[in-house]
């Protein structure tokens, strides 16, 4: 009996805090234009109302509700008209676009650290009526506090540093200029994405929005967030999302355009086996490459700053401690917050535009481009120089580390079963990382 | 934006962006074989034999004592029993 009248005191209180906060949330939705004096006044009093009154109430503040009746005067966080279309069939789209998010991170294994935060993120931050991606709401305070300021990428960087391994690239230094090649898929996607807007009605980026949605090809998640962050947020979503689903797709977009631009010789090329790296030259390099970015390009500094921390921490080989947690705890912390806040981004009114289906497009050309360059460098690296170079290395200087490289190694080594180039291929591969930070901090330049 | 034409503004920023990106890394590839000689000459590699030989010896003479060890044992039980 004792039992009961807790139970039933408990319901109480949990219907009378609905009822509550449904009164609260109608309220706050029919004082969208009322003064905010106003506003906190009908907080302050309670109507008595009858039950059906509350049900009704209650009804109104329903995401079905929502959904059904979209509200023509609500506006999103940029002040910008919530269209009819995007509150009510926008959603229910983007809730089917996110269940297929979901499935290629959880079936299909795409990239799920971060391609699975980033569609949930999506998930919540369409939830009509709750407003998750306002300055208050959850996602907003995330974005907030390390998307718009650009910090989560290069945290995301510092610990890619201290992941990274810089002694493939020490032994043969020649073959970074393969993951400068690769860059091209940047460059040659820019004028691809400013030649549509200039020359057809479908797409009208204007050049910032070009270069940030081009920075795919530089194949590196961070470093196309942190562009697209700094020039063109507003497409942040729609690039994030595609710069990361390509990178997922390096194992079926790269080998076609790989087979396709070289003979099965130069596929099967043996390359000598790398000399042995001092730990005094690895220690070193980090160093360099701040003297190097401090001298040509200060605008890299905060990306490659963050990078060579990490590097240089875990090649010092004496602070483990410091270069484990970025690699680990930290970079682990950072995206689960990332992935969330580009989520924020996934919003009906945001990622449903024409403008998102010519990023994937472009951003797919990027790829392909980028690919094809380090491949013909390859190519040409091996007719210059004596050392036999097999232009399959080429491929990996789109960063996307490891998995380019990975790839790379199988495609060899199934022309040429027991010729393992995963070692060789991790240079362009690193280099690659340089190049689209590079690439990255010209393009800031330009704007600056 | 209506006066600038966006494509070959974009052209020049790839002529630019693909310079800068290729001298940098041209600049890595000089710096890094440069650094490559410096520290060969400074700090020259311990060979590495040394250290292999050694963890060998090491590796050799701890199972040997624990093949004495174990004979002993085993002539201790022997003669107790």
């Amino acid at each position: 009996m004792h039992k009961f009248i807790k139970v039933l005191l408990l319901s109480l209180i949990i219907f009378a805090g609905i009822a509550n906060a449904a009164e609260n949330r109608s309220s706050e939705e029919n004082s969208l234009k009322v003064e905010k004096q106003e506003k906190s006044v009908s907080e302050n009093e309670f109507k008595s109302k009858s039950v059906s009154a509350l049900i009704k109430d209650f009804f109104k503040t329903t995401g079905i509700y929502a959904i059904i009746n979209p509200d023509k005067n609500l506006k999103s966080n940029d002040g910008k008209v919530y269209s009819s279309f995007h509150q009510s069939w926008g959603r229910v789209i983007m809730f089917i676009i996110i269940f297929i998010l979901f499935y290629l991170a959880i079936a299909k294994g795409f990239e799920p650290l971060l391609l699975l935060p980033i569609a949930f993120g999506g998930f919540l931050a369409n939830i009509p009526v709750a407003n998750m991606t306002g300055d208050e709401g959850m996602l907003g305070i995330i974005y907030n506090m390390g998307v718009a300021n650009e910090f989560f990428p290069l945290l995301i960087f510092m610990g890619v540093g201290a992941m990274t391994d810089f002694g493939p690239l020490l032994a043969r230094p020649r073959t970074a200029l393969l993951g400068a090649a690769a860059q091209f898929g940047i460059f040659g996607s820019l004028v691809a994405a400013a030649a549509l807007s200039q020359y057809t009605d479908i797409f009208d980026f204007t050049l910032k929005q070009c270069s940030a949605i081009s920075i795919i090809g530089g194949a590196d998640g961070p470093t196309s967030i942190f562009i697209a962050s700094a020039l063109a947020p507003e497409l942040l979503g729609a690039i994030a999302v595609a710069a990361y689903s390509y990178m997922a797709l390096v194992p079926v977009i790269q080998p076609p355009i790989m087979r396709a631009l070289t003979t099965k010789e130069e596929r099967q090329i043996v390359m000598k086996t790398t000399r042995h790296v001092h730990k005094m030259e690895k220690i070193l390099f980090p160093i360099m490459i701040i003297v190097l970015i401090a001298l040509f390009l200060p605008d890299a500094s905060p990306l490659m700053g963050a990078f060579a921390f990490g590097n240089f921490a875990k090649e010092s080989g004496v602070v483990d401690r410091l270069s484990d947690t970025m690699q680990n705890s930290l970079i682990n912390i950072v995206t689960i917050f990332l992935g969330l806040a580009v989520g924020a981004k996934l919003e009906a009114d945001k990622f449903l535009v024409p403008e998102t289906l010519g990023i994937m497009i472009i951003g797919l050309a990027a790829f392909a481009v980028g690919t094809a360059a380090g491949v013909l460098m390859g190519k040409l690296m091996n007719k210059m120089s004596k050392e036999p170079i097999n232009p399959l290395i080429g491929a990996a200087g789109v960063s996307a580390v490891p998995m380019a490289a990975r790839v790379v190694s199988k495609v060899g080594s199934e022309e040429k079963p027991g010729n393992i180039l995963l070692m060789h291929a991790m240079g362009p591969n690193v280099a690659g990382v340089i190049g689209s930070a590079v690439a990255a901090g010209v393009l800031l330049s330009i704007f600056n | 934006m209506e006066d600038v034409n966006l494509v070959t503004e974009s052209l020049k920023f790839m002529v630019l962006g693909m310079g800068i990106v290729y001298i940098m890394l041209s600049l890595i590839v000089l710096l890094t074989n440069l650094q490559a000689k410096i520290v060969a000459k400074y700090f020259p590699d311990k060979p590495n034999d040394p250290i292999g030989v050694k963890s060998k010896t090491v590796t050799g003479s701890s199972s040997d004592t624990a093949v004495v060890a174990a004979i002993v044992a085993a002539v201790n039980e022997y003669k107790k029993g």
